[in-house]
Order: structure tokens, then sequence, then C-alpha cells
């Protein structure tokens, strides 16, 4: 029934009203986008990584002086692995190739078939020569571990060895067999002619990639049973502390490192706690920096309705005393105010989903961004239309308080 | 009339605190905003060499199988084979070639107190030195004779020697590098290229620079282990002389030639020499020979992080939006003076002295804003600082981004001031003088 004439009285005015909708357009578009990245990060974020206790698990990487030779090399590891273990409070040590996160390491293109030319998948290799279900505490869904005499040494200056069984993860098994057991199932290493054959032996339920993609790949993860030495790039180990003893272990193993070698030894420890938090610190930025701007946009908008909406209550002091006179209730100044902000900001909502689509669509079509889902669009909506109801209400319930008496005087 | 128009804006801004306040402030965020990411772009995509980026060249040979190819696309590495390398040092092209890859690896240092550490570094050829301008301190590069035999020869980074040796000239001193033991013949003077272009490989672009720098040949001869990615197709033997003579990709080549113009040469050089290589059984899939100068190497390896884009245009939204407040509270402001500006045109000041006055107002306004706003960009850059060694690089304000704050705080004044100065013109003084 008021909507008519505070339409027809919108009309008149239009600068102020257009601006604020514009607010709102701009204020939706951009905050549904950005919360909708930052979603999508905290979801990245937090992945599992397929490890149980991760506060627990550290990475040494020793560097020794000189030139050893392989043979050297091998004995080192097996001596170095024995005096990790004999240190109290550590559960677990494996020698192995690369650490979740790390960012560091490497992968290979997996084929169903010899046949086929194009890959089926590119795994994350970890290779050790330990049990990495019990150091990175996995968990084994089907099939078994490796068993000791799988775990073979291979000398990487001499030698090139396939394994013939190896475990994955299972979102890999399910990329490679959707739906179906893939213990028992043959891969190939690399595709073509030169494919090298491997069974599966069994499926973890999950570990994340060393360099933990922001796709599916970061779930594709293979575990090679070796040993590998030569290659000459120092030794990489992963340990497991009790519960709660890290930081303690940590300290006793280099002490108890540095005492069992005949030669100088470069250590670098660090723990999976440092290696996540290294990994996932930009995005952390990124996500911290989008919140900020989303609350500031939050904030400016709602100063930008309560100015505009006081402006035109105190341009209309008259008109709202001659209606008060005329026999308006305070309870109809107000209404008639924040009707007038809730039809203000509903133009500002439509044409803030709109804009919000094509800002999306310009992400998606220039930085490879996911496609909006509605919900965020919908949420956005809803919080602007309370917020221009809460913004309004200050200087709506300012005109209700407006006395006849006092507008009509000066007319 | 300017001065006094400057001194009148100044002053009304007292006038009404709370509004002006509102103003200032929601200014001055928005700017903070565009410009805080706005140096991180900026920082991400300056050219790190411009004086010569036009001529100098990076190729890219792809050599892998045929199988898994479909025409037109990209490689997967960024790298090139060490026969392609060589082939292309070996090749005469331009005025200097260089090809190089990252090591890292021990360093027992000769003061005692000091225990033995890692340390990052490339090995390229001597012309590398030249061809990206890096400055020395104490020395010189190595010798051609020094790189033909593959000497044990190594040139240190200023904070490296200063760490391992102190305030002296080490030229001459020796160092257990790696279990060898090298020959100091160089400290080049601080150098740092953001991004290294020079090999966009293990970390981040933007990261420190090399602490130590060893002949190709040299590393190769002691087969030192690469410090970055590589990418092989097919299954390589056991071994470094294997990995040498594979068609792994894991070495970056560049070539400088005397203009930018010889690029044609240089294209049509790679052709031949690819077409060649195809005749003894490489190159199978006969992709185009790329050759990149720095600008278009950037844009290729896509250095320029896909968030830093991100985020600056959000920013640049956040500043739209502040822009669109403040015409509004800008309105607002000037409404309430119609009675003034009655007066001023009854007087006699026509409707280009209102505009003038106005827009002088919105501008000191927009002054204030903009060094309210760049106070805060700078604590927020302070703040992006701190998530890491490569953002620390990044998040520094320049000259130029100094500049453009003072531009974009004023511009955008001016541009929220447009439409409030021309609707305060407007005011017909007689209506105005009635009412009072």
């Amino acid at each position: 029934m008021e909507i008519r004439p505070i339409f027809s009285a919108l009309m008149r005015n239009k600068t102020g009203p257009i601006l604020v909708a514009l607010q709102v357009a701009l204020s939706l578009a951009i905050l549904a986008n950005a919360l909708h990245i930052v979603n999508e990060r905290r979801g990245i974020m937090g992945r599992p990584s397929g490890m149980a206790d991760e506060h627990a698990v550290f990475r040494i990487n020793v560097r020794t002086l000189g030139n050893e030779t392989p043979e050297q090399q091998l004995a080192d590891i097996k001596r170095q692995s024995e005096v990790l273990r004999a240190v109290s409070g550590v559960a677990a040590v494996a020698q192995v190739s690369q650490m979740p996160l790390s960012t560091s390491g490497s992968n290979t293109s997996l084929a169903l078939d010899q046949r086929q030319n194009k890959e089926s998948a590119v795994g994350s290799v970890y290779v050790s020569g330990d049990s990495l279900i019990k150091t990175f505490g996995l968990k084994l869904v089907e099939g078994r571990d490796f068993l000791a005499p799988e775990l073979v040494d291979v000398n990487e200056a001499t030698e090139n060895v396939f394994p013939p069984g190896v475990i994955i993860t299972r979102p890999l098994a399910e990329k490679l067999w959707p739906g179906a057991s893939a213990v028992g199932k043959t891969m190939y290493f690399g595709t073509g002619a030169e494919a090298q054959p491997t069974r599966i032996l069994g499926v973890v339920e999950n570990l994340i990639s060393a360099h933990g993609e922001f796709n599916e790949r970061a779930m594709h993860s293979v575990l090679i049973p070796q040993r590998a030495y030569g290659g000459g790039r120092g030794t990489l180990y992963a340990v497991r502390a009790e519960p709660g003893q890290r930081d303690r272990v940590m300290k006793e193993a280099e002490a108890a490192l540095r005492k069992s070698s005949p030669l100088p030894l470069i250590l670098d420890f660090t723990t999976t706690d440092e290696d996540r938090s290294n990994k996932y610190r930009g995005t952390v930025t990124v996500s911290w920096m989008l919140i900020t701007v989303s609350l500031l946009l939050l904030v400016v908008t709602c100063c930008g309705i309560v100015g505009m909406a006081s402006l035109w209550v105190t341009q209309r002091r008259k008109q709202i005393g001659v209606r008060r006179a005329l026999g308006a209730r305070r309870i109809d100044v107000l209404r008639y105010f924040i009707l007038e902000n809730f039809m203000i900001t509903s133009a500002g909502v439509f044409g803030g989903v709109a804009l919000g689509l094509a800002l999306n669509q310009l992400l998606v079509s220039k930085l490879e961004m996911t496609r909006l889902p509605g919900g965020y669009l919908i949420a956005g909506a809803v919080v602007f239309w309370l917020l221009g109801i809460v913004a309004s209400y200050g200087p709506a319930w300012r005109a209700a308080s407006i006395s006849p008496a006092t507008a009509t005087r000066s007319v | 009339m300017f001065a006094y128009y400057f001194k009148l804006g100044l002053r009304s801004l007292r006038r009404n605190p709370a509004l002006t306040a509102l103003m200032v402030i929601t200014l001055a965020v928005g700017v903070a905003a565009s410009v805080s990411t706005l140096t991180i772009l900026h920082m991400m995509s300056s050219d790190p060499i411009p004086h010569k980026s036009a001529r100098l060249f990076v190729p890219l040979i792809d050599p892998d199988p045929l199988d898994n190819y479909t025409p037109g696309q990209k490689q997967d590495d960024i790298q090139i084979t060490y026969p392609d390398a060589m082939n292309i040092l070996k090749s005469g092209l331009g005025v200097r070639r260089t090809a190089l890859y990252g090591v890292a690896g021990s360093v027992e240092p000769p003061r005692r107190e000091i225990p033995p550490f890692n340390m990052g570094g490339l090995a390229p050829t001597r012309d590398f030195f030249a061809m990206f301008d890096v400055p020395f301190a104490y020395g010189q590069a190595w010798t051609e004779a020094d790189e033909a035999r593959g000497a044990d020869v190594v040139v240190l980074s200023r904070p490296m020697a200063e760490k391992l040796y102190g305030d002296v000239n080490p030229v001459g001193k020796r160092l257990n590098l790696m279990g060898f033991p090298y020959t100091v013949v160089g400290v080049t003077e601080k150098w740092k290229m953001l991004p290294r272009v020079y090999l966009l490989q293990g970390g981040s672009p933007y990261a420190t620079g090399e602490e130590f720098f060893i002949p190709l040949a040299t590393a190769v001869r002691h087969e030192t282990q690469h410090n970055g990615g590589m990418s092989c197709s097919g299954n390589i033997g056991p071994g470094f002389a294997a990995r040498l003579a594979s068609d792994c990709t894991w070495v970056t080549a560049w070539i400088e030639a005397a203009s930018a113009g010889d690029r044609s040469e240089i294209q049509s050089w790679l052709d031949s020499y690819a077409s060649q290589q195809r005749k003894l059984g490489r190159l199978k899939r006969n992709a185009p020979n790329r050759l990149f100068d720095v600008p278009g190497w950037m844009e290729y390896t896509g250095v320029v992080g896909k968030d830093a884009k991100l985020q600056t245009w959000l920013a640049f939204g956040f500043l739209a939006l502040c822009l669109v407040n403040t015409i509004g509270l800008l309105l607002a402001k000037f409404s309430v003076r119609a009675s003034e500006i009655g007066v001023r045109r009854a007087l006699g000041a026509s409707r280009t002295e209102i505009f003038r006055q106005f827009l002088i107002e919105t501008v000191v306004v927009g002054l204030v804003g903009g060094v309210l706003g760049l106070l805060l960009a700078v604590g927020a850059l302070k703040l992006i600082a701190l998530s890491g060694k490569a953002m620390a690089n990044l998040a520094q304000m320049d000259w130029q981004m100094l500049g453009l704050t003072f531009v974009i705080s004023v511009f955008a004044a001016v541009l929220a001031g447009l439409l409030p100065t021309w609707r305060a013109c407007q005011v017909t003084p007689a209506i105005q003088l009635k009412s009072q």
C-alpha cells in the first residue's frame, strides 16, 4: 500500500538511492566471491594428510661432509636408523625419499595398460626401505603392508629397479579402478612399450603428496619398498615420536646422530607441522586478506547506508512533520523509512547477484577459479537485506521521533 | 584564489568532523588496499633487467616422445636437455651464451667456530656474470681456461664470503665444498634479481639470491646433483652419466643477442638445429621450438602468481565501492551548504568559481585520505612481509608506488567529488536566499 508513494518519491530524486544500491551491489558481488575463495582455500588446507597424529612426526635431513661411496652411504643409513630407533621416546623411524607437504619430491606417471600412450594418473612417489604405514601412521584399508623380503636395497648410482609390488592410496585406487578392489591388480610405471608393471599389494586410506597440489593429484601417492642409496643428495629420515615428546626427541636425536658419526654432519630438522604451515603460508595470507576486505566491505556499506538515510531524514524534516501533523503515527514514519531502504537494498541485491555472477565468470575465465555456488549469493543477499534494515533503523527512528510541532514551526 | 580555496578546504574538514572522518577513512582504506596489493603485483611483475631484457633469449626445445602429444600442447617443463644446452653453448649464437642449473651442497667453513652447513647456488658458465650484470666486489669470474678444464673454482656472494671469511678479500683462499677443495676466485657484490628469471626452478622466484657459483663443467665433472625439478618422459638408466645423455629436461640456457632484432636469426638456427636432431632420431614431436625474451619468459612461465592478480582485482573492486560511498558522503556534506553557495552566487561568484572551490575541497579530502592510506598501506605491507621471505622481498614500497598512491588518492577524490560538486553548482541563489 505504501510502496507506490515511496517508489514515486524515490524516482523524483534518483542519485542518492542509486548510489546506495550501487554500493550494496558492489559489496555483495565482492563479498560472495571472496567468501567462496576463502572457503575453497580452507577446504584445501583442511584436507587430511592421511597421517595419524601429525604433530608427533618430524624429518631429519642428514648430509655428511666429504664424499662417501654408495656402500658407505648404505652402511650409514642402516647405522643412523638404529641410532635413531635407540633414542628414547622414538616410536618409529623410516628412511624415505620425500615427506608429505614438504614441497620437494618426485612424481611418476602411471598407466593401466602398456598399450596406452596417455597416462591414467600421476603419482607422488614415496620410496622407503622401512614401513611408512607405521612411521606415518597410515590406515591400511585393503591388502597388506610390505613384508621384510620385499624391502630391498637399491644403489641409485648403478641400478634402476622397479618394484614388483606397491601400496597406493584409496583416491588413486578409485581413480584407476573406480568401484573395484585394487589389490592384486597390475598398473604400469610410465607409458608405452617401456612401461614397467607392478602389482598393488595394499591400499591405504590416504597420504597427501609431497607438493600438496591444489587438485585431486595431491591424494595420489605410491609407496615403493626400496631403500635407495647412492643418489648423492643426503639422507632423509621420517621419525615418529611418542605422543607429546616430539621436541625432546628431536634434541636427543640430534645429539645421538652427531655422537655416532666420525665425520661432521649437517643436520636439518623440520617438523611436519612446520612443513604444513610453510606449504600453506601463502594460502593463509590470501585468506586473511580476503576476510579483512570482506569485513571492511560490510563496514563501509553500512556507513554508506546510515549516512544517506540520515541525509534524507534531515532533508525531509518538514515533510515528516506535516505527515505527523496530519495524523501519521510514529510507526508509520518508521515503517516508511525502513521500507524505503529495503526497496533500495533490494535493487542493490538484485544488481549484486548479477554483478557477482559476472565477476565470478571473469575469475573463472582469467584466473581458473571454480564456479560460484548459488548459496553464497543467497546468503549474501540475506546479509545485505538484514544489514540494510539494521543500518536504516537508527535514522528511521530519529525521523519517527521528530515532533510534529518542531517540524512544522518553520513552515 | 587556489591557496585561499585550499585553506577553506582544510578548514571545512573541521566543520563536519564525523562525516569528514568517515570520508577520509573510507578513502584511506580503499587506497591502502589497492596500493598494497598493487605494490606486490608491481614487484612481482617488474622487469628485473630492463636495459637488456629484449635481447636476452631463452630457448625451449621439446624432447618428449610422440605419444602423449596433441599438436599445440604446452611443453611439460620449462627447461631443456643437457645435450641441447651444450649444443646451444657451442652454436656461436648472439654475443654471449650460458647454460645453468641450480646446485646445493655442504660447505666446511675455514673458521672452526662455525659448524658445517648447506648452501644453495648456481652452476652456470662464465658468461652468466656478464649477461646478467652480476657486479663483483673482489676478484672476477673464472677464466675460460678454468672453465675448459672444469677447475675447482668458486665465486661466492658477498654475504656468504663475509660469513665464511669475515671482512677480508677471500680471493685465492681454499674452501671445502661438497667434499672437494675449491679455490675462491671472486666475490659478487650484493646482487638479487626479482624475480630470478635466469632460473625459475627450485624455490620461489622471489626468494633470496644465490650464495655461490661454480662452473657448469666442474659441477658436471663432480656429478653435482641439481637442485630443482627435472622432467623425464621415459625410464632413464641409473647414474649421472645416463642423465647427461638422456632426454630429461633439467638445464636452462640463455642467449644474449647484440640487438632484439637478432631474434629471427636465433629462431631459424633453433629450427634448423631441431630438424637436424630429428634426422638423428630425436625430437619426435616436431613441436615448435620456442624462444622467449625476458618479458615473454615471465609471461610464459606465469611467475606472477594468480593469487596476486586476484587480490589486486578484488582490492580495486573495493576501492570502487569506497568511491561510491565517498560520493554519497560528499553529496550529504555539500547539500547542507546550499545556503552558503546561494550567498556566494548572489554576491557575484560564477558557477565556475563554485565548481573550483568545491573541487579543491574534495582534493583536500583526497590528499588527507591519501596520506592516511599510504600509512595504512605501509602497515599492511609490513604485515604481509611477515608471511615468509619471498613476500618480505616483494612487500616493499618504492618511489614509483609512492607517486602512484598520491595519484590514485587524488584521482579517486576528484572522481568522487565531480558529481557532488556539479550538484553544488546547480544551486539557484534566489530560492536559497528566499528561504533564509
